[in-house]
């Protein structure tokens, strides 16, 4: 069988992990789909570069930022020189920037399998009430603000202690006035208008992964709940879960939406009711957990968006532990080189 | 029988698992035979006697412990 070259990001597997190894490691477990993974990095030092047996080649890779032309001469190189057949940004960052060129990508040969710029704009927190009501659940009690005074006003409406959250990025609990409007400056100089000002809820979280196909159908989903986590809140353990209200909400969610591509959903739980913290358009860096319990979704996705079959989504059992553990690597200098000079291993 | 109460994973162990919150929690042996017995859909009077043949108990100590019992999975939001 020719082999399927996938070209992802999201190889940093740090402290706070991008998604690539998980989605890479995923599709190299489906054999039959011979994925050749090429893993795409902004930095010499992103751990994927140097795992070589997820990791097929690695590329140094300009940022898509400006008109993003530097970016798409290098892929130009990548499909030029190695054959790519299929990408997958991990980046919400990426996004835009994909979802703008996946048609014109798609005319050179490189399929991609991605929300819409409508449907990738919902994960915007000022989105998030409109979805949280068209799923079913409930969202904190929350306010947008475009201005100091507004931005005072919503705190004394919500009271403290609230989170402070950037539009797209970033999120600060805050338990003072003067602790807020820091975090509220540092945001606004960060990303600009608006801030999001919100009720903290307590209770425990749980989180969704999903893979919507486009039309309005599941292509499989896994709940869980995060057990332990960083001093960064990323998951280090955790259990799978089949919490009812959690995962029709997010069959909702692909259904209204007609979600095309994987998503994380955050939510929180509590006294029965789930409030929806976060959508996040892409795989979460603990995607793995999902195809270790049998639900491989990043290979589903390659496989749907090739027209290969797949067959429905399978089940899981609730109950599955994920432990995350550190481990080390020793390797020749050699590659940490040519990915300095050549940007390009091996 | 609360729809959680029914499907709580209990191993021979005493380790009971919530597969909706992904709650887990130990009991003692005879928190096993209460769990069982509540899952089977068994009577809190059917559960004190239970015990009364089980252990050296007296109906009315059964009974206060099977509502003792009853209320801390009210407390987990599991009856």
């Amino acid at each position: 069988m020719k082999a399927l070259h996938i070209g992802l990001s999201g190889i940093n597997a740090i402290d706070n992990p991008g998604p690539g190894i998980a989605v890479a490691r995923s599709l190299k477990e489906d054999r039959e789909l011979g994925a050749r993974i090429f893993g795409l990095a902004y930095d010499a030092l992103e751990p994927g570069i140097y795992m070589d047996w997820i990791v097929d080649r690695a590329f140094i890779m300009p940022y898509p930022s400006g008109d993003g032309a530097a970016y798409l001469e290098r892929l130009g190189y990548l499909q030029r020189e190695h054959g790519l057949d299929f990408l997958i940004p991990n980046f919400d960052a990426e996004l835009p920037f994909y979802v703008k060129h996946a048609e014109g990508l798609a005319g050179r040969g490189i399929r991609t399998f991605l929300p819409t710029m409508e449907q990738y704009r919902l994960r915007g927190k000022d989105r998030l009430d409109e979805v949280a009501e068209r799923m079913g659940i409930k969202l904190p009690r929350t306010r947008v603000v475009n201005s100091l005074e507004q931005f005072y006003e919503a705190i004394k409406e919500l009271g403290l202690p609230v989170m402070v959250k950037g539009a797209f990025y970033k999120a600060y609990r805050a338990h003072t006035t003067a602790e807020a409007t820091h975090h509220f400056h540092d945001l606004v100089a960060e990303w600009g208008y608006p801030v999001i000002v919100q009720q903290v809820v307590s209770g425990e979280e749980f989180n969704v992964i999903g893979l919507g196909d486009g039309e309005g159908g599941s292509l499989g989903l896994v709940g869980i709940k995060k057990i332990s986590v960083t001093a960064l809140g990323k998951i280090w353990t955790g259990v799978t879960i089949k919490h009812q209200a959690m995962l029709e909400a997010a069959e909702r969610f692909i259904r209204e939406y007609r979600w095309r591509g994987p998503f994380e959903l955050e939510c929180m739980a509590r006294n029965g009711d789930i409030f929806l913290i976060e959508v996040n358009p892409r795989f979460p860096a603990w995607a793995y957990f999902a195809t270790g319990v049998g639900v491989n979704l990043p290979a589903r996705m390659v496989r749907r968006a090739l027209g290969h079959d797949v067959p429905p989504a399978p089940d899981y059992a609730a109950g599955k532990l994920f432990v995350r553990y550190t481990y080390e690597l020793v390797t020749d200098m050699d590659k940490f080189q040519k990915a300095i000079t050549r940007g390009e291993i091996p | 029988m609360s729809d959680q109460l029914s499907r709580l994973a209990l191993s021979d162990e005493g380790f009971v698992f919530n597969p909706q919150t992904g709650d887990s929690f130990q009991v003692s042996e005879t928190g096993i035979v209460v769990i069982r017995l509540l899952k089977e859909g068994r009577s809190d009077e059917e559960i004190a006697a239970r015990l009364t043949d089980l252990y050296e108990v007296s109906l009315e100590e059964a009974q206060h412990d099977c509502a003792d019992f009853r209320a801390r999975l009210k407390q987990f939001e599991l009856a």
